[in-house]
Parts: structure tokens; C-alpha cells; sequence
């Protein structure tokens, strides 16, 4: 049995087992049919072929790995100094609006003197999956944040659960965090500036970008040790 | 009898209304504005400041200096200045003066209370009171457990206690109720305030009916536009208004059902001297509000000045000098933080 291309009018190439389009190969259509012909003959001298084309691609295949993983590693780094870029203009956002909502408030009302001492769970918590974990299966430590975790609401989802297509419940859950959004500025007074409602939300991007920094910093740092790996490799 | 003022407002009130006006020419000028913006550091603005009559105030502040400790300072400023005139004024000046300060001593009562439920220490909150809202028994609210013992125990000896008639119950405190009390004790305050004025008659009552009327008003406006997307009811929020203002009644029966910032817009520009002041914001923009709002205020503070022989040279010298010690806290936290392009966003020049 044995396989030959033809040219096709339509100039697409199709794979018969693996149906997807190829257009930027030669215009070729697979096709397969049954031929006579010596068929041990024929494979030994496609083995040899392959083994040859193989011995060659080696020395270019590992040099494209070494190129792949610093690339990776750049690519992480950028990442990295483009996150903590947008939480430094997160933080300035942030500090300034809460400023402001001094400004219009008053000083009295918005001050650390009337933060709750009192016992609460925390509405947000950092969950941390490494490496050591059985249920996870990455080889860098990855970090979920969990925003609104105190609502009393069964139907809550944390953000990192994919949520349903469904619109009523997204309409739902963004409701419910908007109710403890609300809940968590009760501190300052139940009547609340817009100014103070928007420093809030700066401060949530930030933590957000916090956590993406953590990540990317973890991911960076293992794309390092790679790359790394590598030199250290071609030098011996 | 208006316009007879001159006979004999001068015989009670014609050196203090002499001194308010001599500290009204100290207040700080667009050039010191511009000076003061042009700090990069809050050292900067303490040596700035020390050419100004608050230097003798900030002159022992120790670097590194705190946006907070230049605020607390400036207020000492105002209090010496405040205390300096009550002790000297006679009837019905004295209770006009008096009648200035009950709004920051409902502040603190609040912020008493509101920290006491939050399990703070009660030192700690009195240094954070505002020094004109001070009364001797302050320390003792940290006691009550809701409005009933806070009243009897605590404010039915105070100036505050005719205005707990509307809101005393025996829920406990929590901070929504502590929100409706804030909002209800200083209706009640305005409400008052006017009457007193009123009564006072002459130049006295036309310039503060003026003043109140716009303090009413923009309350109103705050109300709706911070209980937007809160479990306020509409019924709630008409309760908190103020029954005096030009907006009363038929603009609070509108504002109250008020459900975003365009439709308090539509309200507000039914009225021509809020008209102007909703026509500098953009629709849906509610940053600027507040600026708009300080800037029509210290118009009006300022043109009382115009006029002689009445009480409301003394109103508005101190809300000018509080807007003054805004703007210095505004342009130090905008300096703290390394944000001077946005100094201008919030600065309301008096002169």
C-alpha cells in the first residue's frame, strides 16, 4: 500500500485523517489508493530517508528549543514589567481617589479611627497551588484569588470558576458583589461618596494585578531556570 | 427694622464684626495658591505656609511633615480665631456663633458612636474629633447602646437634644441606623438654624436664608446622588431632606426618585442657579460635582461681605476658612503622592 499526491484545482490540501486546512502548503490533495509494488523494498529505503532527514534536523531542532525558551523568557519578563507598570497606575488611581473622597466627605468620616476591629472572615483570600500538591500538575507554583468569599449566598461562584453561559446567573452573581462592595464601604457610613465607591474598585484592580504579577513572577522564574538549564548544558 | 441696622448693630457687634473682617483679608490669595502648587514637598509648603498667618502654627512641626498634621494645624488656627470671638460676643451673636458648630459636634457624636461599634479605642477617637464639635461629655457616648441611651445619658444635656425627637428609638445601633441619625440630626440643625436666623430678622435673615437655603439644597443633591444603587427607599431618602431650600417641595419629590446622576441632572437644571453649575459637568460625570457646588458657595460667602451690620459675615468667614484648609489638604496630598497635574481638580480659589 503506498500514498501519492496530486494537484488540486480547488487549491487546498486535505489530510484525511486529521481533516484541517493547510493554505499556505503546496496546493496538493491527499488521496489514498490501493498499489501493487514491493513493499519491503520500498520501506527500507523510506526508513533510511527518514533516519537520515532526521540525523540532520537534530543539531538545528535543539538550537530552536534554546531560541524557543529564551523567546519564553522574555516574553515573561515583558509581561512581568507590563503588570507592574498598570499596578503602579492602579495604586496612583487609587490613593488619589480616596484622597478626593477625603476631599468631599471629610476627614472625619473617612479615616483609619473608624475601621471594623471587630471579628469578620475575610471577603477576599489568596489560595496558593504548588507543585507539592497531589491534585495539582504544574511545575510552578500558581496563585487564585478569591474575591467575595463572605457572601451568604449558595449560588455564589468565586471568580476563578469558569462561570455558566447563562445569563440570569452572571446578572446575579454581579449583583451579589456589588451588594458586598457595598457591604464592606458600610464602614465609612451607609450614605458614601461615588469618589470612595471608585477608590475601591482601584484598589481591586490592583490586588488583581498583584496576583497576575505573582503568577507571571513564578512563571518567569521557571523559564529562567530552562534557559539556564540550557547554557549550562552546551557549555559541558 | 431692616435698614436701621446701622443705629445699633455697632453697639453689641461692631468690633467683632471689625475683627472678622480683618481675619476675612488674611485668608489666602490665588498667588499663594500658586505658590503652594508649586511645592514639590510638604517642607516645601511648610515654608510657604510660615510666611502666611499660619506660620506661627506650623513653624514647630518636625519634618518628615504629614498631610494630616497641616490640616490639624490650620484647624487650630480656626478654632483660636472662633474662640477668640465667642468669648467676646454678647446676645443674640453668642447663639449665632454657637449655632455654627452644633454641624461638626453631630460629626463627632458620629464618629464616636460609629467607632465605639467598631470596638475602637475611645482615646483614640477623640483625638480624631473635630475640635469645634467638642462638649464635656463626649467621652461617655461610647456607653450607649442605641439612640434611646445615647440620648439620655449622653446629648440630652447638649444643644443637640432637640433635634433627637425625630430619631430615637430603641433598635440598636448599626451603621445604617447611624447613617439615618447623622442625616436626621442635621436636617433638624438646618431646620433650626434658618428659624433662628429668620427670627433674627433684617440683613441677618436675608443673607442666611440665602446661605442655608443652598446648604439645604446641595445636601439634598449629596443624599441622592451617594444613596443611588443603596438600599435607601425613595420614602427614606425624601425623609432626609430638608423642608426649606429652593428645591423644596417639588425638586425633593423629584430627586427622590432619582435613579442615576443624569436624571438628578435633568432635575437640578429645572432650577436657574443650579443651572450653571450642572452645565460646567458632562453627562454621566459626577467628579466634579463637588467643586461646582464649593465654588457657587464661596461666590455667595463672599458677596456677604458686601453688606454691613449683619450676623452672616461671621458664617461665611468660617466656611471660607474651612474651604481654605480643603484646598491646603488637597494640594498637600496631591504634592504627597507626586500628583500636581491634578491639583487644580479640587483647588476652589477665594479671591
Amino acid at each position: 500500500m503506498g500514498l501519492w499526491l496530486e494537484p488540486n484545482s480547488n487549491g487546498r490540501t486535505y489530510c484525511s485523517s486529521l481533516s484541517c486546512n493547510f493554505r499556505n502548503l503546496p496546493q496538493v490533495q491527499l488521496r489514498s489508493r490501493i498499489v501493487d509494488t514491493p513493499i519491503s523494498n520500498r520501506r527500507t529505503e523510506m526508513t533510511m530517508e527518514r533516519q537520515q532527514r532526521e540525523e540532520e534536523k537534530k543539531p538545528q531542532t535543539s538550537e530552536n528549543d534554546k531560541d524557543e525558551k529564551v523567546v519564553q523568557f522574555l516574553d515573561s519578563l515583558n509581561d512581568y514589567l507590563t503588570l507592574m507598570d498598570s499596578l503602579s497606575s492602579a495604586l496612583r488611581q487609587g490613593w488619589l481617589e480616596l484622597a478626593s473622597a477625603r476631599h468631599s466627605m471629610g476627614s472625619w468620616r473617612i479615616n483609619s479611627a473608624i475601621l471594623d476591629h471587630k471579628f469578620h472572615s475575610a471577603s477576599t483570600t489568596l489560595q496558593l497551588s504548588s507543585p507539592d500538591d497531589s491534585n495539582y500538575n504544574m511545575k510552578q507554583p500558581h496563585f487564585t484569588l478569591r474575591k467575595w468569599e463572605s457572601c451568604d449566598d449558595e449560588d455564589f461562584q468565586s471568580k476563578e470558576v469558569k462561570l455558566d453561559e447563562d445569563e440570569v446567573q452572571k446578572n446575579s452573581d454581579d449583583v451579589q458583589v456589588q451588594k458586598e462592595r457595598s457591604k464592606t464601604l458600610l464602614v465609612f457610613g451607609a450614605l458614601v461618596s461615588p469618589k470612595l465607591r471608585d477608590a475601591q474598585l482601584s484598589f481591586e484592580t490592583a490586588l488583581e494585578t498583584l496576583v497576575d504579577i505573582a503568577n507571571r513572577r513564578s512563571v518567569m522564574l521557571s523559564a529562567y531556570d530552562h534557559v539556564r538549564e540550557e547554557i549550562l548544558g552546551t557549555k559541558q | 427694622m431692616y435698614g436701621f441696622e446701622a443705629m445699633t448693630f455697632n453697639v453689641h457687634s461692631g468690633y467683632l464684626e471689625a475683627i472678622v473682617r480683618g481675619y476675612r483679608s488674611g485668608l489666602l490669595t490665588a498667588a499663594d495658591y500658586n505658590n503652594l502648587c508649586q511645592c514639590e514637598t510638604l517642607d516645601d509648603i511648610k515654608m510657604h505656609l510660615s510666611a502666611t498667618e499660619y506660620g506661627p502654627y506650623l513653624q514647630n512641626e518636625p519634618s518628615p511633615l504629614h498631610t494630616t498634621t497641616i490640616v490639624e494645624k490650620c484647624t487650630l488656627k480656626l478654632v483660636d480665631e472662633y474662640k477668640h470671638m465667642l468669648c467676646q460676643a454678647t446676645e443674640p451673636l453668642s447663639t449665632f456663633l454657637e449655632y455654627i458648630t452644633y454641624g461638626h459636634m453631630i460629626d463627632n457624636v458620629v464618629l464616636i458612636v460609629t467607632g465605639t461599634l467598631h470596638e475602637r479605642d475611645v482615646q483614640e477617637l477623640l483625638e480624631k474629633c473635630h475640635p469645634l464639635g467638642m462638649f464635656d461629655s463626649i467621652a461617655t457616648l461610647a456607653v450607649a447602646q442605641n439612640m434611646r441611651e445615647l440620648y439620655r445619658l449622653v446629648l440630652v444635656d447638649t444643644p443637640l437634644a432637640p433635634y433627637f425627637s425625630e430619631c430615637i428609638t430603641s433598635e440598636d445601633l448599626d451603621d445604617m441606623n447611624i447613617e439615618i441619625m447623622r442625616n436626621t440630626l442635621y436636617k433638624a440643625y438646618l431646620e433650626d438654624f434658618y428659624r433662628f436666623c429668620k427670627k433674627l430678622g433684617g440683613a441677618t435673615a436675608e443673607i442666611m436664608s440665602d446661605l442655608l437655603s443652598f446648604e439645604a439644597d446641595r445636601r439634598a443633591v449629596n443624599i441622592t446622588i451617594n444613596s443611588i444603587g443603596t438600599e435607601l427607599t425613595r420614602e427614606d431618602r425624601k425623609n432626609l431632606y430638608s423642608s426649606f431650600g429652593l428645591l423644596y417641595p417639588y425638586g425633593h419629590e423629584e430627586l427622590a426618585a432619582c435613579e442615576d446622576i443624569d436624571q438628578v441632572r435633568a432635575v437640578m437644571e429645572k432650577y436657574p442657579p443650579y443651572q450653571s453649575i450642572f452645565s460646567k459637568l458632562s453627562y454621566g460625570e459626577s467628579q466634579m460635582l463637588d467643586k461646582a457646588f464649593y465654588e457657587e458657595e464661596v461666590k455667595r460667602l463672599c458677596l456677604s461681605f458686601e453688606q454691613q451690620f449683619h450676623f452672616g459675615v461671621f458664617f461665611a468667614y468660617m466656611r471660607l476658612k474651612e474651604q481654605e484648609i480643603r484646598n491646603l489638604m488637597w494640594i498637600s496630598e496631591c504634592v504627597a503622592q507626586n500628583q500636581k497635574s491634578r491639583v487644580h481638580d479640587s483647588v476652589v480659589f477665594i479671591f
